[in-house]
């Protein structure tokens, strides 16, 4: 009966490296990113008055999750009937991304997924001049420069595919939200630089990234976990006790 | 995946398109004169009720804010943004008036799509009793928002 108690033994250490062997294992490679955004330099050409350069850095922490830093400049413009109005300032946003796709589909290779950002600007406007008219005529007057600082909230889903080794291109779509815009009740930012209109609690934008990425560490994923089959409780208890009664 | 990213292109031609008519000057359509509000009472009685006639002008101004206006409830002063001061000459009922605010003005800005308008802080009135009796500050601020700023018994 000893024999017989071995081999349920054995069957079952067998029966767990046969799992083993059966689990999906992916290499995923870790990497460090540099993105620089084409939208802003590109819309430059269509628009001088709109100057916005933004660029990031995005660290893997596991296949599902990055962290990413950005930064940028912006420089803008605005002329209407009754007034002129310029901001300039720099911004930096801070957050994760989060991957959507599974390990052996995206291989590092491809993202899509959804990132949240907390986003700050700091800021110079001024507005050189603006008028109005009314019964006493028209009345001119500017408003000196200030300096303020902005502070949004993003949700920013989107995707990026490997094109060459190492070099990605994606885009990315914002959806902000304005935590405060700075220049108080009466003299809210026209611009934020990394925002945008800051009279308006939403806005939204878009980034499209050449990125640079270079792999640090290739983590071995599990895309298949081990299933360890419950041993049917009652035979074997049944066995058990048939083997003790034999003694 | 790569079939998302050529999507990019028509994304980014909305979103250009967008941004261009966001460039172009829309109209504006909000209030940006920002008035004080004046509702008219009886004194006797203290009720509101505007009187037969009102002829408001500024005083130095050429021209009429208002011409005999009848049911007017409330009158809108218009303040002067390039001085500390606005006088006006109101006539009620066919007797003239003089009502001089002190204020301060500061910008304000109505829309990107209006620009900025001029707000107004009321410091101190003076007025004199021809047939107006008393003018109650109800609210200094004077701004866009339809809110009544002072109550004339006359």
């Amino acid at each position: 009966m000893r024999r017989i108690y071995a081999y349920f033994i054995s069957l079952l250490f067998f029966l767990s490296a046969a799992e083993l062997v059966a689990q999906d294992t992916v290499l995923f490679p870790l990497k460090i990113r540099l993105g620089f955004d084409l939208v802003g330099p590109g819309m430059y050409i269509y628009d001088n008055d709109h100057l916005s350069m933004e660029g990031y850095v995005s660290f893997d922490k596991s296949e599902k999750m990055s962290f990413v830093l950005e930064g940028g400049y912006a420089d803008y413009r605005y002329t209407q009937y009754n007034y002129d109005y310029q901001s300039s300032g720099i911004f930096t946003r801070i957050g994760v991304d989060f991957n959507f796709l599974k390990p052996e589909i995206s291989k590092g290779k491809y993202w899509a997924g959804l990132g949240l950002r907390y986003g700050l600007s700091i800021y110079n406007s001024m507005t050189p001049t603006y008028e109005q008219e009314n019964y006493w005529g028209t009345f001119s007057s500017s408003i000196p420069e200030s300096s303020g600082t902005g502070h949004f909230l993003e949700a920013t889903p989107g995707f990026r595919t490997q094109l060459l080794r190492n070099l990605s291109l994606g885009w990315t779509l914002r959806l902000k939200f304005l935590l405060s815009g700075g220049g108080g009740k009466d003299l809210k930012p026209i611009y934020l630089p990394g925002y945008g209109n800051g009279e308006k609690i939403t806005t939204l934008g878009i980034n499209y990234y050449i990125s640079w990425s270079i792999p640090y560490k290739t983590k071995r994923v599990i895309t298949k976990p081990v299933v360890v089959e419950e041993p049917e409780e009652t035979e074997e208890e049944d066995v058990v006790q048939q083997g003790s009664g034999f003694r | 995946m790569k079939r998302l990213s050529y999507f990019f292109p028509a994304l980014i031609f909305i979103y250009y398109s967008l941004h261009l008519l966001s460039c172009t000057p829309a109209a504006c359509f909000e209030e940006t004169n920002a008035y004080l509000k004046a509702s008219f009472y009886i004194n006797s009685t203290k009720q509101k009720l505007p009187p037969d006639s009102v002829t408001l002008s500024g005083l130095g101004q050429t021209g009429n804010i208002y011409t005999k206006a009848s049911g007017l409830q409330p009158a809108l002063f218009p303040l002067n943004s390039s001085s500390s001061s606005s006088t006006f000459v109101i006539r009620i009922n066919g007797i003239d008036d003089t009502i001089e605010f002190n204020h301060s003005s500061f910008p304000h800005l109505i829309s990107k799509e209006c620009g900025y308008s001029v707000f107004h802080s009321l410091e101190m009135h003076t007025f004199s009793q021809h047939n107006i009796d008393t003018i109650l500050i109800i609210n200094r601020n004077i701004t866009t928002v339809n809110e009544e700023n002072i109550r004339i018994f006359y």
